[in-house]
């Protein structure tokens, strides 16, 4: 153990492959020495990306929202004086409350189809291998080509689902959906259904394969009924895979942004506009970039707490 | 486990810094340009005659102008960004309403001698000179001018039994011909705007309340004026236009994609819109159009003042060629290539000569140009072009939601605190 130190604060100067070559014509290196060296090279790329792409910009972020500091012009330290406006922002409130309430919409829609999509392919025929390439194929549309496609279809007097709905008697081609908040919200949330449901149900799919069948069979011997074994058995086995999906789904909701950019516009009468779109606002039309770290430092806490809560909760009682 | 960890600690400081040099070393000299050419930036609205503006300078002088086209909603940020950065260009060809904000920050170069100089300086479009006037100095020259007039469709103008000689001139006029025109049925609409979209909703509605006597923001730009009579008027009447079902119900949520397609579809009888869709429309040549002033509630008129300013940055590599190429730009040849390219330009004393007798049209948006007007501020962004700014929002509710007094109270309140909060 002393030896393994000694050698480590030697080399401390000289990392990298150079190094390696320096200390091998002075004293090979045991074979517990190498691997630890041939880690410590290839992790270094990753670990020199995340510092330079997402260290560094975190650390610029909260410093900068710590200042009043325009887009262009002199900045100034006010401390925490961002913060305390963010809390008595109305604005920012109003989109913080939509945000939550669009993923509180969007979270059980997207589970309850992933899990059943899921339960309905999960069979290793040809049959299923197709539906499930069918419903995965959205998820390699872009978001905002996505949203786009969808806003063309949905809307007045052009769109084909206008047309659809006047030839079945279900609505009118002249009725504006994205002019009414709800209506609005419903059709972005269609889409985002449609785009992002094949990726649950592929990650639960893995989920559902993982768990061997002897498991089930023998719930079905013992007398259980469907319903029962995918109650007391699937669901608890499930469970690593479910916290997966729920932080995936939640953090993705709590983040939308280009879904409402492209589609509604924030609109009708800013009644659609979430956090990060705020936050976009505020840096770039505002100018107001320090305003603007902080409340991505805010959102940044808020994600960061709720993920935990979720994955703690999906974790503990299992133990 | 305490010396992996120091260990890793300084793996990674060296690598990081070492990354760092190496970009550093690479990458110090790729901003500005060297002393053969002249970078110039424009927004991607303007592709279709800049580059022929700047082959024409190229022709006969050795300095070299090189465009970059930056796209139109991203341009202020990546211009200020670049700017705040250093990796600006020489010379940068800007929306007025933003020229305060710019001037304001510093990033612009002063150039009141060299305006100060031009034999032509008073025939500048005067709305032009106010926006690029910050503490009673210049910081860029009128470039291109845009007017906002009322386009109308002529052959629907003459099935609804009205005078296509004869366009409306007073709000009550407007609304009565929005009527007969809808009136046609098979999917006719009288008047339609872009009820989402911040960069025309200046354009387009506040020379209904300049027509009117009334204004937006008072002449230093320091008082919000948006719960005016004026404006409650120009409200009530687009919310008339709504009510009567001349308006589609598109217009609430277009954020400006669907009103000229509106127009070129042939179903839609009048929309407020600027100079440059007379372009567009001589191009597809199946609508006879008429253009008339934008009007006042009992007649008057009025246009917004639109278009680009070109400037000189402040970190501009060469800056004698630069102020070179801005004053070349608002000269008679390259006013002529604008005119040509059907951009309205901005000098009064050349409009009747390059301008006017291409069509007869011209004359409406020329006479646009000279008396058009724009809001003055450092925050102009924020208040009207943001499309989600308090501008928007207020005629949004007031025309499609029709609480019109409080639309107008709760903008004044959102306006005048952007106006109070302006560093």
């Amino acid at each position: 153990m002393s030896g393994d130190r000694h050698r480590g604060r030697r080399q401390l100067p000289f990392p990298g492959p150079a190094a390696t070559a320096g200390a091998v014509r002075r004293r090979p290196l045991s074979r517990a020495g190498r691997r630890r060296l041939a880690g410590v090279a290839m992790t270094t790329p990753a670990l020199a990306m995340i510092t330079l792409f997402f260290l560094v910009p975190l650390v610029m972020m909260l410093w900068m929202s710590l200042h009043n500091w325009p887009l262009l012009g002199e900045h100034r330290f006010t401390g925490l004086k961002n913060y305390r406006d963010a809390l008595h922002d109305t604005e920012f409130r109003t989109a913080v409350i939509f945000t939550v309430k669009y993923t509180l919409i969007t979270t059980p829609v997207l589970f309850v189809l992933g899990l059943a999509l899921a339960l309905l392919v999960r069979r290793r025929h040809r049959g299923a291998r197709f539906f499930q390439f069918l419903y995965f194929v959205p998820v390699v549309v872009g978001l905002a080509s996505a949203a786009f496609l969808w806003l063309f279809m949905f809307q007045s007097d052009i769109g084909p689902a206008g047309d659809l709905a006047d030839h079945l008697g279900l609505g009118s081609r002249t009725t504006n959906l994205f002019a009414g908040s709800a209506s609005a919200m419903l059709v972005v949330i269609g889409m985002v259904t449609w785009k992002v449901v094949g990726l649950q149900m592929l990650l639960l799919l893995t989920g559902l394969q993982s768990i061997p069948t002897d498991v089930e069979e023998a719930a079905r011997i013992d007398g259980a009924s469907r319903l029962q074994t995918f109650r007391y058995v699937i669901l608890p086995l499930l469970r690593p895979t479910l916290a997966l999906v729920l932080v995936f789904s939640v953090a993705g909701s709590l983040l939308a942004f280009d879904q409402f950019y492209v589609m509604t516009g924030g609109g009708p009468s800013n009644s659609t506009i979430t956090a990060v779109y705020e936050i976009y606002r505020t840096s770039f039309i505002k100018f107001q970039l320090g305003y603007g770290s902080a409340l991505s430092a805010l959102l940044m806490i808020v994600l960061v707490a709720v993920s935990a809560v979720q994955l703690l909760l999906l974790r503990s009682s299992d133990q | 486990m305490r010396t992996r960890r120091a260990r890793a600690a300084g793996v990674l400081l060296t690598s990081v810094a070492l990354f760092a040099a190496a970009c550093g070393g690479s990458g110090s000299d790729t901003s500005g340009s060297d002393s053969g050419t002249i970078t110039l930036w424009a927004r991607d609205s303007q592709k279709a005659f800049i580059n022929i503006v700047a082959d024409t300078w190229n022709k006969d002088h050795d300095t070299k102008v090189k465009v970059t086209v930056v796209p139109q909603a991203n341009f202020v940020q990546k211009f200020g960004t670049a700017a705040a950065g250093g990796s600006g260009p020489d010379v940068a060809s800007i929306d007025l309403v933003y020229l305060p904000y710019f001037a304001s920050t510093g990033v612009l170069d002063d150039i009141t001698d060299l305006a100060n100089d031009l034999p032509y300086k008073d025939d500048l479009s005067a709305a032009h000179r106010r926006l690029a006037t910050y503490n009673d100095r210049t910081y860029a020259l009128p470039f291109t001018a845009e007017a906002s007039v009322l386009f109308y469709n002529k052959d629907l103008f003459r099935k609804a039994g009205l005078d296509p000689d004869k366009p409306p001139a007073n709000y009550a006029e407007i609304i009565s011909a929005a009527k007969k025109i809808r009136a046609l049925g098979n999917g006719t609409y009288g008047y339609a705007i872009a009820g989402q979209c911040g960069g025309c909703q200046v354009f387009e509605f506040t020379p209904h309340i300049w027509a009117s006597g009334g204004d937006v923001l008072s002449a230093d730009g320091k008082k919000a004026l948006f719960d005016t009579a004026e404006v409650t008027d120009a409200l009530t009447f687009y919310r008339t236009l709504y009510t009567d079902g001349t308006m589609p119900a598109q217009s609430r949520t277009d954020t400006g994609t669907n009103q000229p397609a509106a127009f070129l579809s042939g179903k839609l009888g009048m929309t407020p819109l600027g100079a440059f869709f007379v372009q567009v429309l001589k191009q597809n040549d199946k609508i006879d159009f008429g253009v008339a002033p934008l009007p006042g509630k009992n007649g008057g008129s009025a246009s917004f003042s639109g278009g680009d300013e070109i400037a000189v940055t402040k970190n501009a590599k060469n800056k004698e060629q630069a102020q070179e190429f801005v004053r070349w730009a608002t000269g008679e040849q390259a006013q002529t290539v604008l005119a040509e390219n059907s951009i309205v330009p901005v000098r009064t004393d050349l409009i009747d000569k390059i301008y006017t007798p291409l069509d007869p049209r011209n004359k409406v948006l020329a006479d646009a140009m000279k008396e058009g007007r724009t809001p003055y501020s450092t925050v102009e962004n924020a208040l009207f072009n943001d499309s989600n700014g308090p501008w928007v929002r207020m005629i949004n509710r007031a025309v499609f939601d029709g609480d019109i007094a409080q639309a107008q109270e709760e903008g004044q309140k959102a306006a005048q605190s952007i106006i109070d909060d302006a560093p």
